[in-house]
């Protein structure tokens, strides 16, 4: 087992938290836009995580089988949420259509508060993880002094 | 170089290490202060590569040069250390064509600052041996 595997796991977690925190304010900023580039209104956006094996490499998963159940984290991809748009009736809209009704972005202000103390905590989780590797590692060499 | 007399190999060798080390450290240091910096690439220094090529060309039979014209002898462990570019976030929501990845760099940030540490204890200790032989044991 590589000394460093908590780190490395660590890391790669606290990256793919943040850009999911990265994709919840851009939830957030875009509560109620309806226009977009690819035409209509925004759609929200999701990270999708994928457990992913340490180290792929062939001598090393013959060195360590006993490590065959450690993973890391890593962004499979963004994926816009498949929920159809909100339609707000409001004629005096300009991008109403001819009965006024508006298509509004699929988002919900409460979900996405909740997404984000989610992100939050597990940032500062992956944070303390890292942390206490470090110190463990730290510990260890004090066996030598 | 390798050493002769009373230090042994593993002292160039730990030194060779902390150089490294501490060569990698200003790196992460400078990728993390360029972690705003627009078309910035972040790059790295895989110590452990470098150590291998090390001790693959410390191996070799040295050419020895008696005359100031002659060309110097590449294969001979040399102060160059390849720096190659990190490995960029698989998905980054930016456009500035930055490529730091802040929590992977932190996290070997504290990984390199732990082996310079484990290094410098081995060197200690090296030396303390030595210390303890010139004195002629605990008296």
């Amino acid at each position: 087992m590589d000394f460093f595997d908590a780190i490395n796991t660590s890391s790669a977690a606290l990256s793919a938290q943040r850009l999911r925190m990265n994709l919840i304010s851009g939830n957030l900023a875009n509560v109620s836009t309806t226009r977009t580039a690819a035409g209509g209104p925004y759609r929200r956006k999701e990270a999708v995580f994928a457990a992913q094996p340490l180290d792929q490499s062939f001598k090393r998963i013959l060195a360590d089988r006993q490590n065959k159940h450690l993973s890391t984290v890593r962004v499979a991809g963004v994926v816009e949420d498949r929920n159809p748009p909100v339609m707000k009736y409001d004629p005096g809209h300009p991008d109403a259509d001819e009965k006024g009704y508006v298509a509004m972005p699929n988002i919900n202000v409460m979900e996405e508060m909740v997404n984000m103390i989610s992100a939050t905590r597990g940032y500062e989780a992956n944070v303390t993880a890292l942390k206490a590797a470090k110190d463990m590692a730290l510990k260890a060499l004090e066996i030598g002094r | 170089m390798p050493t002769d007399g009373i230090f042994d190999k593993t002292i160039s060798l730990l030194e060779r290490s902390l150089d490294l080390r501490s060569l990698n450290h200003r790196v992460l240091a400078s990728n993390i202060a360029n972690m705003d910096t627009p078309n910035y690439k972040a790059f790295e220094v895989i110590v452990a590569e470098e150590m291998n090529r090390y001790t693959e060309s410390a191996a070799k039979i040295p050419f020895v040069r008696t005359h100031a014209n002659h060309l110097p002898d590449k294969t001979q462990p040399s102060n160059q250390v390849n720096l190659k570019a990190a490995k960029a976030p698989d998905f980054s929501l930016r456009g500035d064509g930055n490529t730091v990845d802040i929590e992977r760099t932190m996290g070997n940030l504290a990984k390199n600052t732990l082996l310079y540490n484990t290094a410098v204890q081995l060197i200690a200790k090296k030396f303390n041996g030595l210390i303890n032989v010139i004195k002629g044991g605990s008296r």
